[in-house]
């Protein structure tokens, strides 16, 4: 037994008293400032509203969390930070991003690090593909987005319509950067999966002022299921430009983006009515199947004194809810204590205020995450799949 | 066939949307010799200008144009006077295109500052219903575009062949140094121009609103679409920006159609390289006359 050995073993000790007494730190990376900040703020009111619920209920382990707050207003930054909270805040973990290629960034930092990173709200494809040991996500991909709206096709849209699935004649239009393009990749490869007819696929710029040629073309392929990924404009100009060349598919399902925004629906009017999207978890849902949500909103109503401005804040809570209460049930906040920890998460669907499960499979992807299929009825939108957590009917045929 | 014919008729009246838009660019070119890249953002301004009248005092949105396309007027005087007229003695003209992109970002930023992301929607009050012509579907309100786009662009020739501004015009584009010792004031001719220029587009958008949702980067596409159409028929020449605007238009709907809406870029601007390579003056284009170089 040397003095060296000795003086490390105080001091390691000492700092052990002191974590104890002290609360434990989480790092939050968000865009809290630049073009992202709106909904970066909006992501990290759920974690906070998760951390005040759990301190208020006792903590973790017997310990008060507190969050540091990190910016990650561009990817440089997001990475700079990520180091900052690691080594200067000396964090337990990290949760983040909403924004995919900031998390992408900043995850490799806390891999290196050896810090555990939890996603809870950004959907790219890459985030969870990368062989991490230390990243785990909670919230739906990309690609959960394409396989929802397949399965609706083949559990409701055909069974409404009184025909086999494959007899349906798809066609896939999205808007060409990496979010249309994968979401679209990923419903070609299901259906194909499926055995169901997808007759072409097309991207366009989301920018474009005209989708008439498009619009012809699908009618002309006598399709009669379009699957659309979208944002608002784009969104806008195919209904309207459908509706003018006579052009009336049996079911359009949009992917998120313009087709969950009222403003999309004042834009287009009547011709909204019935029409599908598949996106997060939105408010007007059946609580049965989303224990909690009112809790949420009246937690949320009463810290920021207003309406949750997006779904982004529920899946955020959701998801820190999940992952901190798991760590709660684990043993000490070493990385591979918290890894640990977080594998042995098995929440059913059903039981989680977005209603999705949390398990961690392949990859530490959340492999019970789901989006809703929801549906514009009367100019409201309304979650009408799965049937467990419909508010309303499904609307198909006659 | 009924098919073809709808999507000739489809880009047809796309042709005339990118005329109406493609004219003032034209013109500012053409004269001022300064490519306006904010010129998008002036349709969007125009856009934004039509919404609010429209909605605020619920009238038809082209009845806006009556104050659209002055107040645009007075948006184009001003950026050649105070943005445009000052670089003019700069050692390198180009500074000048950099001022308008700098405009144009700006612009973008402050519309996505006021308005926000979301989009804005011009009631239609009717231009969205449709007429039949034979088997081919058309929107009134594209009528109205096409039928604006030819009034405008021959009202503009009238004006610059018959009347004495015209004239004068012509003259300082052709030669400023000659114009000015003729004691025309150049500079008020530069400034009225880029004036009639944004005006035309000012028209364009009160158009344009009912049939389009309005955002804040609407002008971006439409204004690299128009680069091109000025292009093709002659950088300067206000016909050629107008039959440019209806063979893109065409090439547009008919790529989109048979080639597949994800290429009808790539198609459009490999014709623009080409032109750029094979004949630089375009279809109506006559050579480049340098004399504003030489004060």
């Amino acid at each position: 037994m040397t003095l060296k050995t000795l003086l490390t073993a105080t001091a390691v000790s000492a700092l052990v008293a002191g974590a104890a007494q002290a609360e434990v730190k989480f790092g939050a990376l968000y865009p809290f400032s630049g073009g992202l900040a709106l909904l970066g703020e909006e992501s990290f009111r759920g974690v906070e509203l998760a951390v005040d619920e759990i301190n208020a209920a006792g903590g973790i382990q017997g310990e008060q969390i507190e969050l540091v707050r990190g910016d990650a207003v561009d990817n440089n930054q997001a990475i700079g930070e990520a180091r900052r909270l690691i080594s200067r805040e000396d964090v337990k973990a990290i949760l983040g991003t909403y924004s995919s290629s900031r998390s992408i960034a900043a995850s490799q930092v806390a891999e290196l690090s050896g810090i555990p990173y939890f996603e809870l709200g950004a959907v790219a494809d890459e985030v969870t593909g990368r062989d991490l040991q230390y990243l785990f996500r909670t919230n739906p991909t990309a690609e959960t987005m394409g396989i929802m709206t397949i399965d609706m096709i083949l559990d409701e849209i055909a069974p409404g319509l009184g025909v086999e699935a494959s007899d349906l004649v798809i066609g896939v239009i999205h808007e060409d950067s990496a979010y249309g393009t994968s979401v679209a990749g990923h419903q070609e490869e299901y259906g194909a999966e499926k055995g169901l007819n997808i007759v072409t696929v097309q991207g366009y710029p989301s920018s474009t002022v005209d989708m008439s040629s498009l619009v012809l073309d699908l009618k002309d392929r006598s399709v009669n299921i379009v699957l659309q990924t979208s944002y608002q404009n784009d969104s806008v100009l195919f209904l309207n430009q459908s509706a003018e060349a006579g052009f009336e598919p049996d079911a359009i399902i949009g992917g998120g983006g313009g087709y969950s925004l009222t403003a999309t629906e004042e834009a287009v009017g009547a011709l909204m009515e019935g029409v599908l999207d598949v996106d997060f978890t939105q408010y007007a849902v059946n609580t049965e199947f989303t224990p909690g949500l009112e809790d949420f909103l009246v937690a949320y109503q009463n810290k920021y004194g207003e309406e949750p401005r997006s779904g982004h804040s529920l899946n955020n809570y959701v998801g820190a809810m999940a992952v901190l209460e798991g760590i709660g049930a684990g043993e000490g906040f070493e990385p591979d204590q918290i890894v640990a920890a977080v594998k042995a998460i098995d929440i059913p669907a059903g039981e989680t205020a977005a209603g999705y499960g949390v398990h961690f499979g392949d990859q530490n992807q959340n492999d019970r995450a789901m989006m809703m299929g929801m549906q514009w009825q009367g100019g409201k939108l309304v979650t009408v799949y799965p049937r467990d957590a419909a508010v309303a009917e499904f609307q198909i045929g006659d | 066939m009924d098919t073809f014919l709808q999507i000739v008729a489809n880009g047809l009246m796309l042709g005339g949307l990118f005329a109406i838009v493609a004219v003032g660019l034209t013109l500012i070119f053409g004269i001022v010799k300064v490519i306006n890249f904010a010129h998008g953002e002036f349709l969007m301004v125009g856009m934004y200008l039509t919404f609010l009248l429209s909605t605020g005092m619920d009238v038809h949105p082209y009845l806006t144009a009556a104050a659209v396309a002055p107040a645009l007027f007075v948006l184009g005087a001003l950026t050649q006077r105070l943005l445009i007229q000052p670089l003019m003695s700069a050692r390198d003209e180009h500074v000048q295109i950099f001022a308008t992109v700098g405009l144009s970002t700006a612009l973008m930023n402050l519309a996505l500052l006021v308005f926000g992301a979301d989009i804005a929607n011009t009631p239609a009050h009717g231009v969205r219903s449709q007429v039949m012509l034979g088997e081919v579907r058309i929107l009134t309100g594209q009528l109205w575009v096409f039928g604006a786009a030819i009034l405008l662009v021959i009202g503009l020739q009238l004006f610059m062949k018959k009347t004495r501004t015209g004239r004068a015009i012509r003259a300082t584009a052709q030669n400023r140094a000659a114009a000015r010792l003729m004691g025309i004031n150049d500079k008020f001719i530069y400034i009225l121009t880029f004036g009639l220029g944004a005006a035309c587009v000012g028209l364009g958008s009160s158009l344009i609103a009912p049939l389009y949702p309005t955002s804040p980067t609407i002008g971006t596409y439409f204004v690299l679409i128009a680069f091109v159409c000025v292009v093709l028929g002659g950088l300067g020449s206000i016909p050629g920006a107008f039959f440019g605007a209806l063979v893109i238009g065409l090439v547009d709907a008919l790529s989109g159609f048979y080639i597949g809406s994800d290429l009808r870029e790539a198609v459009v601007f490999t014709i623009f390289l080409l032109i750029l390579i094979l004949k630089p003056s375009g279809l109506f284009g006559t050579r480049m006359n340098l004399s504003h170089v030489s004060p």
